[in-house]
């Protein structure tokens, strides 16, 4: 296990905290995992004319990029003692961090949870291109056609693991792929 | 100090890049002992060493120039080689100060620094560089100021930010790494950074180094030496350019092997900044063909035992398995078995 | 080697006193929160004191810094403020560290109190520099008032207080958003006070910035053994074991002279250290197998140290 892996904490309210947000790309959180008295957003793909489903603590959003785009604004104008907590497969973790750390949030008050899906988002290192929900130990670059090995190493800034082409000593000669990120992860 | 600075020569592409006698003797050679293993092996940054490599506090050599054109391709092709982030702006300034100050005092003949208060003229002969600027007003420059010096310096820096009790990558110019990625790596911690390297971790090696680093003291500078090898003088053997440097490693052969395989030894420096208080990282980088370093016997005879009893992870993270028996055979006629000094030095001032 | 350009009285208890380097040169540049040990000769023994810079940092002519004549002090700051003079040389180490700006916050909220507030003059003027947001609330005795308003000057972002009640630190934290960094200066019982709000108000320790100016205090004398040097030494009432090292001339590593950084930890291999530092773990400290020398002394008459 690589030193540069996360380490992700199973859900748990922090009690130094004075006002909780909870955010999840699911569109509920499993069972096992109840945040009743704890406002919660949700990713729930509703066609747009049909109003999302609001009630009580819990807020759904159209799309991640949705969600994303409203905590960016709503950390602007919160205040100290703010914890924020993401449960969701690993890019959507570090894409709430990066937006928290932009807001000022630091460790010890954003907690990440890795939830349902282990597929990886893949940097294609030769052209930049970000391959998105890869289950596989190698990818095809959609960007340049490079055969990726997907590595363990991974950025919090770029949410992503890193893909180092895997077949350019003698070109052709590629590992056999095998499907390795693809289970669900409770 | 005089050097004679070479004209152009090239470390991609056809590599014309070679070693005269004196830059051979000067080189950096890393294996005090006959066998290596992973150690913090830190020491007091002076002027002066085992070679001449070590007498000024950043090394130039007779590559400067070629080094510095490779630099500017590598930009052009890649900018996102150099990048800072937004808070280290202190830092930069830091850096430009001190490579400025350092150079100009170690080669006068070759950099010229003058200042009245906060504006300064540096002078770079071998570049025909001649800049006025205001020292903190980075549009008085035409490249950003970190941009700016480490264009003009021989190896890759980094900058690390001091926060959390730990220190970020925050900051870099690099164009002659050995196989990592600055914009993958940038903003990372120590031991994010290091995550791929085997071995090592579990000795507790970037623990200790952590410890010791985060109390690095201004005016104290620390350096350190690093190793691996690579296939013809190349200085971008990065991962973004694999795709290109990759296949060099299945052309190398008994008969080739001599001429194409090179050592490449990093004189990394560790220096804290006053302003920002950041720690530069200075990684200079050098290349020797295999056929040029065993032409001095002792090195000749180590870097054989080294190679030939490295321990298999090492060879692995260094990318050796494919050639690694091709490059003993081949160093193998260079050690008598005679027993040889620790130390690095030469032992020998003529070739 | 320093000499002394210039000795001002800002008030019976306070004076700044500015440096220029003695060989016409420059100073290093220095950051916003750097300090300087003093070495200052007194008629029996040298004392090694930190001050932090309060000059604007970057500037290299000259290093000034302000001295609070302490009543129970052990001698430096007395001695500074009845005996230096314009002219004399000083010798000051090279500027370190431990309190620097944290410029990834979007606003520095600035607490001190008494002489704590000196980084916070250097803070000033690298914050306007750059057009930081920065609040500032100092803390000060009535009498000291008069001295600290011409150092700070207040404005709409600097507040004195000069009574308990106008700082209300629980409610000035609790407006603070998300990007504010705290950091906070002074005796140990102003620093234990405002810590001890942030952590109710869930304030993280990344954000949590301190230096304690605490240092050194006197206690019961006790005898050091050196093991391998085969000597032992006396620590005095009024010295540190640090300094005792010093004096009896034994060159032992250290930086910030108050317990904070782990430079001067030694290994301790009989005897009970007494605690006073900032830097051992709990683990470590019930070990009793290391001590900060700079601030910590004994409990019991000797320590066995393994140098």
């Amino acid at each position: 296990m690589i030193k540069s892996r996360p380490i992700y904490t199973p859900f748990q309210i922090d009690p130094a905290g004075r006002t909780h947000l909870v955010a999840t790309d699911l569109a509920k959180l499993p069972d096992h995992i109840a945040t009743p008295e704890i406002e919660t957003w949700t990713v729930e793909t509703i066609a747009p004319g049909i109003a999302a489903p609001a009630g009580g603590m819990t807020r759904a959003f159209r799309s991640v990029p949705d969600l994303l785009s409203h905590l960016s604004h709503r950390l602007s104008r919160e205040a100290a003692g703010f914890r924020l907590y993401a449960l969701g497969k690993e890019a959507f973790l570090w894409d709430i961090m990066n937006i928290a750390r932009a807001a000022g949030l630091g460790s010890g008050e954003v907690f990440l949870t890795q939830l349902g899906s282990l597929k990886r988002r893949v940097y294609c290192t030769h052209c930049k291109t970000m391959v998105e929900d890869v289950a596989t130990n190698i990818v095809t670059c959609p960007g340049c056609g490079a055969h990726l090995f997907v590595r363990d190493h991974f950025s919090r800034r770029l949410a992503a693991f890193m893909g180092v082409m895997v077949d350019a000593e003698v070109p052709g000669e590629v590992p056999p792929v095998e499907e390795v990120y693809a289970a669900w992860h409770e | 100090m005089n050097i004679s600075l070479k004209p152009a020569e090239t470390f991609r592409g056809d590599f014309s890049a070679r070693n005269s006698d004196d830059a051979i003797l000067r080189f950096p050679f890393p294996f005090p002992e006959d066998a290596y293993m992973y150690a913090v092996n830190i020491e007091p940054h002076v002027r002066g060493g085992p070679t001449a490599a070590y007498d000024a506090v950043f090394d130039i050599d007779e590559h400067y120039i070629g080094e510095c054109e490779d630099r500017a391709l590598t930009l052009i092709d890649d900018p996102l080689r150099c990048q800072v982030l937004p808070h280290m702006r202190l830092a930069e300034w830091d850096t430009l100060e001190l490579l400025m100050e350092s150079l100009a005092f170690d080669y006068p003949s070759l950099f010229e620094l003058h200042r009245q208060g906060d504006q300064w003229r540096w002078v770079n002969h071998p570049l025909g560089i001649d800049q006025s600027f205001t020292f903190g007003d980075a549009e008085t420059l035409p490249y950003p100021p970190f941009e700016y010096i480490t264009r003009q310096v021989q190896g890759d820096f980094t900058i690390q930010d001091q926060r959390e009790n730990n220190l970020f990558m925050d900051g870099g110019m690099v164009t002659s790494q050995a196989d990592w990625s600055l914009n993958f790596d940038l903003g990372m911690s120590f031991h994010e950074w290091h995550g791929p390297v085997p071995v090592a971790h579990e000795l507790g090696v970037f623990d200790r180094a952590l410890a010791y680093l985060l109390r690095l003291q201004f005016g104290k500078p620390v350096r350190r030496l690093n190793w691996t090898l690579t296939v013809n003088p190349r200085l971008d053997t990065s991962p973004e350019n694999y795709p290109e440097w990759g296949p060099d490693k299945a052309t190398i052969t008994p008969e080739n092997v001599g001429h194409k395989m090179c050592l490449r030894v990093e004189l990394q420096t560790l220096t804290r900044l006053p302003r920002s208080n950041a720690i530069l990282f200075g990684i200079r980088g050098y290349l020797i063909r295999l056929e040029e370093v065993v032409r001095v016997k002792k090195w000749g005879r180590r870097l054989h035992r080294v190679l030939r009893d490295l321990h298999p992870e090492i060879a692995e993270y260094k990318g050796m398995p494919r050639y690694r028996q091709t490059i003993v055979d081949y160093l193998s006629a260079f050690d008598d078995g005679a027993p040889t000094n620790s130390g690095t030095a030469p032992e020998q001032s003529r070739l | 080697m320093a000499r002394i350009k210039n000795i001002i009285a800002l008030s019976p208890t306070i004076k700044r006193i500015i440096f220029e380097p003695a060989d016409g040169n420059l100073f290093p540049p220095a950051a916003a929160g750097a300090h300087v040990i003093v070495s200052i000769p007194g008629p029996t023994r040298v004392w090694k004191n930190a001050y932090s810079l309060v000059s604007k940092p970057g500037k290299r002519a000259q290093y000034e810094i302000i001295v609070r004549r302490v009543t129970h002090s052990r001698g430096g700051s007395a001695w500074l403020h009845d005996h230096a003079e314009i002219g004399q040389m000083i010798d000051l180490s090279l500027p370190a560290n431990l309190f620097p700006i944290d410029w990834l916050a979007g606003k520095h909220l600035l607490l001190s109190a008494g002489i704590g507030v000196t980084p916070f003059l250097a803070y000033l003027a690298a914050l306007k520099d750059v057009g930081a947001a920065f609040e500032l609330h100092h803390a000060c005795k009535l009498s000291e008032a008069p001295a600290f308003e011409a150092l700070l000057r207040p404005s709409p972002h600097i507040t004195l207080h000069t009574s308990r009640n106008t700082l209300n630190v629980t409610e000035l934290l609790a407006r603070q958003k998300l990007n504010t960094h705290l950091y906070v200066c002074g005796p140990a019982s102003f620093m234990d006070t405002v810590t001890e709000a942030a952590t109710r108000a869930g304030w993280p320790s990344a954000k949590l910035h301190t230096e304690s100016f605490g240092g050194a205090t006197g206690g019961a004398p006790f005898k050091a053994r050196l093991a391998r040097a085969g000597i032992t030494i006396n620590v005095g009432p009024e010295e540190s074991l640090l300094e005792a090292l010093e004096a009896a001339g034994i060159n032992a590593p250290c930086l910030c002279r108050g317990g904070a950084c782990g430079e001067c930890e030694l290994p301790v291999l009989g005897g009970i250290p007494d605690h006073h530092d900032h830097f051992l773990s709990d683990a470590k400290r019930a070990a009793n197998n290391a001590i900060m020398a700079c601030v910590s002394r004994a409990k019991t008459p000797e320590l066995i140290l393994d140098l």
